[in-house]
């Protein structure tokens, strides 16, 4: 990659950050949101607005780069941050926390949030400490309905 | 007679452990293979580099393990204790498959080279064998005791590959170098 492409790359990054990751509450949100500009069949990323900006070239660069970084932050997260991650999340949603722990808990639908090329162990990690935090939301839930 | 006797149980004591070991490691490779949402590494699929040190340290972190008590539920523990036993049991045999990865792309580098310096070989070949040493030790004491016996072996392992794998980098960028046409009039 060109140096000048790298830059124009940077400056997508930058105005993607400003403009959409930093309206949205939280690193798991990011990590979803960045997740669904991704296409299921070709693995690469779209996002209108950007690429009208940029190019779609650039733009799909960009959200590459912000899809990886969100999700080596998450991964880096402790199991109680991932816990307050999930609260967040599910506050900020408009449908019910009960019914997203639900859907969570059986269709597993974080897994497809993991980027391409990512180091296998952290993957795994990742995964595992949504799953745990999960079963501790619905630990929680079981032990006091009212709260949740 | 009596040596004899004891040696010969000595002998059928180390052949069982052994067996019993090697039964061991694969029916647990075999077990994660299953459970396990992504597969472990192996030759042909997977990742062959290092997971960073700081996940590794967040893998077998106590501080996790202190949080899932304090929430005082025996199903909670209970999958905890799994997923972190398979994550750190993915963790060591991808390890161990990058330690052997880079080891053989040294190999391959030393081959071609003319100017090998013997000490610092003897030093990678000591740190090669040392760390599939601690590898192995890590996998079994996982199986056995639970990663959070093991966190300070496995930053050390971390921390040590990190830097087995700088050094071979460096290794492999300085012999590119010296080979280079007329890098040796330069000199």
């Amino acid at each position: 990659m060109t140096t000048t492409k790298l830059i124009t790359v940077q400056a997508a990054y930058d105005d993607f950050l400003h403009r959409s990751l930093s309206k949205l509450p939280c690193d798991l949100a990011r990590l979803i949101y960045l997740a669904s500009t991704r296409d299921y069949n070709t693995g690469s990323y779209h996002h209108d607005g950007l690429a009208s900006r940029f190019s779609p070239e650039v733009a799909a660069k960009a959200l590459e780069i912000a899809h990886r970084q969100v999700f080596v932050q998450l991964s880096a997260y402790s199991l109680e941050e991932l816990v307050e991650q999930l609260r967040i999340y599910f506050e900020s949603s408009q449908d019910g926390a009960a019914e997203i722990l639900r859907t969570w808990q059986k269709l597993e639908p974080y897994r497809i949030a993991i980027p391409v090329e990512v180091n296998l162990a952290v993957a795994r990690l990742f995964l595992s400490n949504v799953r745990l935090a999960l079963a501790i939301w619905r630990s929680r839930q079981n032990r006091s309905p009212q709260d949740h | 007679m009596i040596s004899i006797t004891f040696a010969i149980l000595l002998c059928l004591l180390v052949i069982l452990s052994l067996v019993l070991l090697a039964t061991r490691g694969s029916s647990v490779r075999h077990e994660l293979s299953f459970r396990s949402d992504v597969p472990l590494y192996n030759e042909t699929t997977g990742d062959p580099s290092l997971c960073p040190p700081e996940f590794a340290a967040r893998i077998f972190s106590p501080a996790d393990w202190t949080f899932v008590s304090g929430e005082k539920s025996r199903d909670v523990v209970r999958l905890f204790q799994h997923e972190r036993r398979v994550v750190a049991l993915v963790w060591a045999h991808q390890t161990k498959s990058a330690i052997h990865r880079i080891m053989r792309e040294h190999t391959r580098i030393t081959r071609q080279s003319q100017d090998l310096h013997l000490a610092t070989e003897a030093r990678l070949v000591y740190h090669y064998v040392q760390l599939v040493a601690i590898c192995d030790l890590l996998i079994l004491a996982i199986q056995s005791a639970g990663p959070s016996h093991v966190g300070s072996l496995a930053t050390y392992a971390a921390l040590l590959s990190q830097r087995f794998a700088d050094a071979q980098h460096t290794l492999a960028i300085t012999t590119a170098a010296r080979e280079l046409p007329g890098a040796s009039a330069a000199h």
